[in-house]
């Protein structure tokens, strides 16, 4: 059996009585996309410090093809980086700045200038050699420090939160770069952010961070299909939550109903037993029908009333106010029917297919 | 803003006499030196008779006081030296280190700054006289240096803060080991604190007056004390040529100063 390519097995960092991650267990194959999704404090920048050999964990280790890194110091790890701030340094040119790690690396004068030159090239700023970092934008900076992580070829590649200084449409200019750029080189990549729609659109997997542990991995529709927890559900796309009793848990699968409503049967259900007891169940806004009559019993298991109604291009989104007193929303494409004609007050009545709900218990 | 010069009318010009008498104050006496030390009159009467050189000749005539500025200049750059070099060290543990303390000691450090000087110097006095420092080199540049830390301290720590310490991490990343990235990459990106510190030390030795009276012997004297001592025996215009000369150092540095820093900003 072949060796994973990158292992991270039972990471743990304290800073004195604060746990910043604890438990981490990440493998990651040769030339994979993996992002670190997780708010602000969930550990996502100490594990790729630790990675990096700024900081040294607490406990566990970090496999590169077999072999623990915890031991070789940073600048021996071979291990390219790109960091949240601007970090070019602010003497050097452009070029400089590429050819930096191979100086180091005592490199060839000769292969230094062919180095820069296709490095320029990987981030189509060609030109602009001789440019000092401040002469430049934030956007094209980050290129730069992304052409100078790559230029001594590293087996890994580590971003945090390379974007986050940058405004909307460059943060999506750039994700794209980034997505040819791990393309054509094939380096494996971890990426750290908070934004679900940077780590979906960039990711082939993703790891999920909340409060210093994973709470899951998986690509993205796996994510967004299969929550493990109410908060991965919460953090992968938009979900309703609705409080609800269970009536009886089995194989993976719990019998439920809403207030006075219907049971529903074979809705998907993680978490400890507490049949008898209440549980959250989720929802995705456009997996929800709506329907203005009380039909197909069952089916329509959940009356509300519509608080708002938001017209979006292609999607129309209603808000609408549960006899529970939770707010729902339910995304219909635009021209679809059961918006027609639709106001503020009236009373609708909303329906699942159950496979595509989860309940969250405990 | 809340108060806008150009919109303050009459008070604008009162300002400007205020700031000009106040400019005037502070730059009559250097002035007023200058032109005696070119004045002929041997009694330093003013306005001059006449005008010379003559006592910048005796100046640079006498080997004493040639002595004096070469032991001045020779005193001003070891405690430079000594003073950026120790300061940077202090810098990067008093920036970067974590530990208990350290607002103290970097408050510590600084103290030279506000304490009386002639405390310093009578408690340095009296320490030197026990280990044998009093009227050698050593002595004046340790003296020396203790009041130039500080500046040095100050300026390095501010440059070292100003500076986004990820940039070095990314050096090191590249590959370089952590002293080579201080090197190559941090110092040049500190240079406008390393350059401050080093005038500002060279200066507070240069121009420094009270410890150099106690550190003096009759054979090692910096230009201050030989200005100083000089004018206790009797009243020569080659004190104000001496006075005029160590003032246009100084002049010079400053100005020398703000040119790097501006050229270092942009
Ligand atoms: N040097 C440190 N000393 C003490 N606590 C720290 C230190 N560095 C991080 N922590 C703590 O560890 C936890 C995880 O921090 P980390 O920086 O990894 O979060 P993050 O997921 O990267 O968040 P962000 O999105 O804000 O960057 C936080 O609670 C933080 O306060
Ligand atoms: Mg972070």
């Amino acid at each position: 059996m072949t060796e994973p390519f990158l292992q991270i097995r039972g990471l743990r960092k304290d800073y004195g009585i604060v746990t910043a991650v604890s438990d981490v267990n990440i493998t990651v194959e040769r030339g994979e996309f993996m992002t670190f999704l997780g708010p602000s404090g969930s550990g996502k920048s100490t594990t790729l410090y630790i990675l990096a050999g700024f900081e040294n964990p607490t406990a566990g280790d970090i496999l590169l093809n077999g072999e623990s890194l915890i031991s070789t110091p940073s600048h021996k790890r071979n291990i390219g980086m790109v960091f949240q701030r601007y970090t070019l340094f602010p003497h050097l040119s452009v070029g400089e700045n590429i050819a930096f790690p191979l100086k180091v690396r005592r490199w060839g004068k000769a292969a230094i200038d062919a180095k820069v030159k296709q490095m320029l090239g990987l981030v189509r700023l060609e030109g602009f050699e001789d440019r000092k970092p401040a002469q430049m934008s934030g956007g094209q900076q980050q290129r730069v420090a992304l052409a100078r992580a790559l230029a001594y070829d590293p087996p890994v590649l580590l971003m945090d939160e390379p974007l986050s200084a940058l405004d909307k449409k460059l943060r999506e200019e750039i994700q794209h770069e980034i997505r040819r750029i791990h393309q054509e080189t094939e380096v494996t990549i971890l990426y750290v952010t908070h934004d679900q729609e940077e780590a979906l659109r960039l990711s082939d997997r993703i790891a999920v961070f909340s409060k210093g542990v994973i709470d899951q991995i998986g690509t993205g529709p796996e994510l967004y299909a299969n929550p493990s927890n109410r908060f991965v559900a919460s953090f992968i796309g938009d979900s309703d939550f609705v409080t609800c009793k269970i009536i009886s848990m089995r194989d993976g699968r719990a019998a439920l109903s809403i207030g006075s409503g219907p049971v529903i049967h074979g809705v998907p259900v993680h978490g400890k037993n507490v049949e008898g007891g209440m549980a959250a169940l989720m929802l995705r806004p456009e997996r929800l029908s709506l329907s203005r009559a009380a039909v197909g019993e069952g089916a329509f298991g959940l009356s509300a009333k519509v608080t708002d109604i938001t017209f979006l291009g292609s999607n129309i989104h209603v808000a609408a106010l549960a006899p529970s007193g939770e707010t729902l929303s339910v995304r219909l494409p635009f021209g679809h029917e059961a918006a027609a004609g639709l106001s503020r007050g009236d009373t609708i009545f909303l329906g699942f297919d159950p496979e595509s709900a989860h309940v969250f218990c405990g | 803003m809340l108060l806008n010069f150009e919109r303050l009318g009459a008070w604008k010009w009162i300002l400007l006499v205020i700031t000009g008498l106040t400019a005037a104050f502070l730059i009559l006496p250097i002035l007023f030196i200058a032109a005696l030390s070119f004045g002929s009159s041997q009694w330093l009467i003013f306005p001059p008779p006449s005008w010379t050189l003559q006592w910048y000749t005796a100046f640079f005539a006498d080997p004493r006081w040639l002595e004096a500025a070469w032991t001045s200049f020779r005193i001003a750059v070891m405690v430079t030296v000594l003073s950026v070099l120790i300061g940077l060290v202090a810098s990067f543990g008093l920036v970067r280190g974590r530990f208990i303390g350290k607002e103290a000691l970097r408050a510590l450090f600084l103290t030279p700054m506000i304490l009386p000087v002639v405390v310093l110097a009578v408690a340095l006095y009296a320490f030197f006289l026990r280990i044998g420092l009093n009227g050698t080199t050593t002595g004046f540049v340790i003296a020396h240096l203790v009041v130039a830390l500080p500046f040095s301290i100050l300026s390095i720590t501010n440059a070292l803060e100003g500076f986004e310490k990820s940039i070095e991490d990314a050096a090191v990343l590249c590959g370089a080991h952590p002293l080579e990235a201080k090197i190559r990459v941090t110092l040049p990106a500190i240079s406008h604190g390393l350059f401050s510190a080093a005038i500002f030390s060279f200066l507070t030795s240069w121009d420094e007056v009270v410890l150099a009276i106690f550190m003096a012997s009759p054979t090692l004297q910096t230009l201050p004390v030989k200005i100083w001592t000089t004018l206790r025996q009797d009243l020569t215009p080659v004190i104000a040529a001496a006075s005029t000369l160590l003032v246009i150092v100084t002049i010079a540095l400053m100005l020398l100063a703000a040119l790097v820093r501006k050229g270092l900003k942009s």
